[in-house]
């Protein structure tokens, strides 16, 4: 069979380039919009996923990690009297205004209580243990080297947070997340830090012996009152509780869907117009195969080969381009994300939008008509 | 030479009866064939000349089955092509007829050994059998040095021999024709309709061809000259004059 698709493909490269491009340049928007609404994203249940523990208890109704209320210290013997629990810990949440050494005005910032052991579970898959047991100086906190700057502050240096006195004793990465900006320190330091007197921890977090148990031991421990208002997540419902709030409730998920709509819409009219200007190119020699009996649906596969294949090469571009600024965002703690399955949306939505195209192309060749090939 | 078709007893291989066909233009009404009948004999080439507008590429198309009629019947092989649907009628084509147009038309991106497959493998010829069928072809076209070649690198000639080469390979029963020789000089001319004339003879093809290029009248074995739709004279430019046939009961 010859290849008549693939080689007009190559051989009219030029005419074809704007589509490839298109379709390219949409795949490439596709993919880093979904990358970055990950990372950022993402980033707001860092708290869950960047911890180790299986089990959060917070204040009832909590949307989001930093919409929690303080619960009953008290909570924490009774998730210990499961037998399925390991240990716990407690988490104090304190809104905090920082005031760095450098005129930086009032910089809004979340300040973590954790346990500074060695085993803690709060922060352990992005703390590194070392700056985990520095926390345990009193005022000590350690913040995230991208926000630096923000912070107007260097490592050793003292800063205020609610008018008290803090020094930086170490830079940690990974911390960075959407909202605000993160300040580690000990449950000490954090209580200290906190204006309300005698508060009990905002979370509880339990370790399990079995980490498969999470939603059952969660669903086990919730419902009870005796300790006051609580309740339980594991940890996975509580992140994609927390992103869920920050995509949906807050319109920004309709924002990424309504830039998705659009890039796709662009997209796929250049690339239809560029297919149907090659189809229009090319509609003499359509004609002439279909005088000699080639049927116009087998033409037609012609331009839908040549839509796939513009969509697969615009996918390759995409795909070299995409790891290339994603790598360059990583470098430059922007955070990025790409799963699988959203790296798998990307290319089937990409490659939608050229069987589009090649459809729109397909109906230019009812212009197809043999008779007018005779003078 | 033989004596003139209508003596003999097999039917002729293409045959327009009392045909009529008009085109509308808004409030204009035009009739391009008007109650025209013409039979076309096998292994001859028939030349229909006439002046532009008079109706020759119209009868060609009606001929061929890429028009259907206003009024009249057309007989091709034995098939009546006003009854044949679309689809049925594209299969004629692809069955049996070849098409050489004033315009090469032929794909920039390929080969004249891939231009001329290219049918073929639609036909579901097997590819080697395509690729020997496009190899002979070309080389009766006299193209056997030049089929690696894409029409960007052929001359008009060339071209128009890759054309008719992709035609011939189909080995069809009815070749057409229309004004292959307009676009090329007086020698490249003279090739096409020297291979023209010889595919009539040697495969016993039908070539029915429509110029107003009055260089060709002498290389046709029979010459029908149109004008207004009808058909003014029929002859054979060596040998006697055809008297008007009456269309077969």
């Amino acid at each position: 069979m010859v290849a008549l698709a693939r080689k007009t493909l190559v051989y009219e490269w030029r005419r074809f380039l704007p589509a490839m491009l298109a379709v390219g340049f949409a795949g490439l928007l596709q993919l880093l919009q979904v990358a970055l609404v990950l990372g950022i994203f993402g980033s707001t249940s860092l708290y869950i996923t960047g911890s180790s523990a299986d089990v959060w208890v917070g204040y009832p109704g909590t949307q989001s990690v930093g919409q929690g209320r303080s619960i009953d210290a008290d909570v924490a013997s009774r998730v210990l009297m499961d037998p399925a629990v390991e240990r716990v810990e407690s988490y104090l949440w304190v809104d905090g205004d920082w005031r760095g050494p450098r005129e930086t005005g009032g910089v809004s910032v979340f300040v973590s209580g954790i346990d500074p052991r060695a085993d803690g579970m709060l922060f352990a898959r992005v703390l590194p243990p070392s700056l985990r047991a520095r926390l345990a100086e009193p005022d000590a906190v350690v913040v995230d080297r991208s926000e630096i700057d923000q912070l107007g502050v260097a490592l050793g240096e003292y800063a205020t947070i609610n008018g008290q006195r803090v020094r930086i004793v170490g830079i940690s990465s990974g911390l960075r997340a959407l909202g605000g900006i993160n300040v580690l320190c000990s449950l000490e330091t954090a209580r200290a830090l906190d204006n309300v007197d005698d508060e009990g921890p905002t979370y509880i977090v339990a370790k399990l012996r079995d980490p498969n148990q999470a939603d059952a031991v969660a669903t086990r421990l919730r419902g009870a009152s005796s300790f006051g208002p609580y309740t339980t997540w594991s940890a996975r419902d509580f992140a994609q509780r927390s992103v869920r709030y920050w995509l949906f409730d807050t319109g920004a998920g309709a924002g990424v869907l309504f830039l998705a709509a659009i890039v796709f819409l662009v997209g796929a009219v250049i690339t239809s117009q560029t297919l149907i200007a090659a189809v229009n190119g090319s509609v003499r020699e359509y004609a002439t195969l279909n005088a000699l009996g080639v049927g116009v649906t087998a033409l037609r596969h012609v331009v839908l080969e040549q839509a796939i294949w513009v969509g697969a090469l615009g996918l390759v571009g995409a795909g070299v381009l995409g790891a290339v600024l994603m790598a360059l965002a990583r470098s430059q703690d922007v955070p990025v994300v790409l799963s699988v399955p959203a790296a798998l949306a990307c290319f089937v939505l990409v490659l939608g939008l050229a069987a589009v195209s090649g459809l729109a192309a397909m109906r230019a060749m009812r212009r197809i008509d043999p008779a007018t090939l005779l003078r | 030479m033989q004596p003139v078709a209508s003596n003999s007893v097999h039917l002729p291989a293409l045959r327009a009866e009392n045909v009529s066909k008009a085109f509308a233009s808004g409030q204009l009404r035009t009739q391009v064939l008007d109650g025209l009948s013409l039979s076309v004999d096998a292994g001859e080439l028939t030349l229909i000349s006439g002046p532009s507008g008079c109706g020759k590429s119209t009868l060609l198309a009606v001929l061929s089955g890429l028009q259907k009629v206003d009024g009249g019947r057309v007989h091709a092989l034995g098939s009546e092509l006003s009854r044949l649907s679309a689809g049925a009628l594209e299969r004629f084509r692809l069955e049996h007829t070849g098409f050489v147009f004033q315009g090469f038309n032929l794909f920039p991106a390929l080969n004249a050994l891939e231009q001329v497959e290219l049918p073929l493998d639609y036909m579901g010829v097997a590819e080697a059998d395509a690729r020997r069928r496009a190899r002979a072809s070309l080389a009766e076209v006299g193209l056997e040095s030049r089929m690696h070649l894409r029409p960007a690198e052929l001359s008009g000639g060339e071209k128009q021999r890759v054309a008719i080469a992709r035609a011939l390979a189909k080995q069809p029963q009815l070749l057409f024709a229309d004004e292959p020789t307009s676009a090329l000089d007086a020698a490249n001319g003279q090739i096409i309709i020297d291979i023209l004339h010889s595919i009539a003879r040697t495969h016993g093809t039908t070539v029915l061809c429509v110029s107003h290029d009055p260089r060709l009248i002498h290389h046709a074995d029979r010459v029908v000259a149109m004008e207004d739709g009808r058909i003014l004279s029929d002859r054979r430019p060596d040998a006697q004059p055809i008297p008007a046939k009456a269309p077969a009961p």
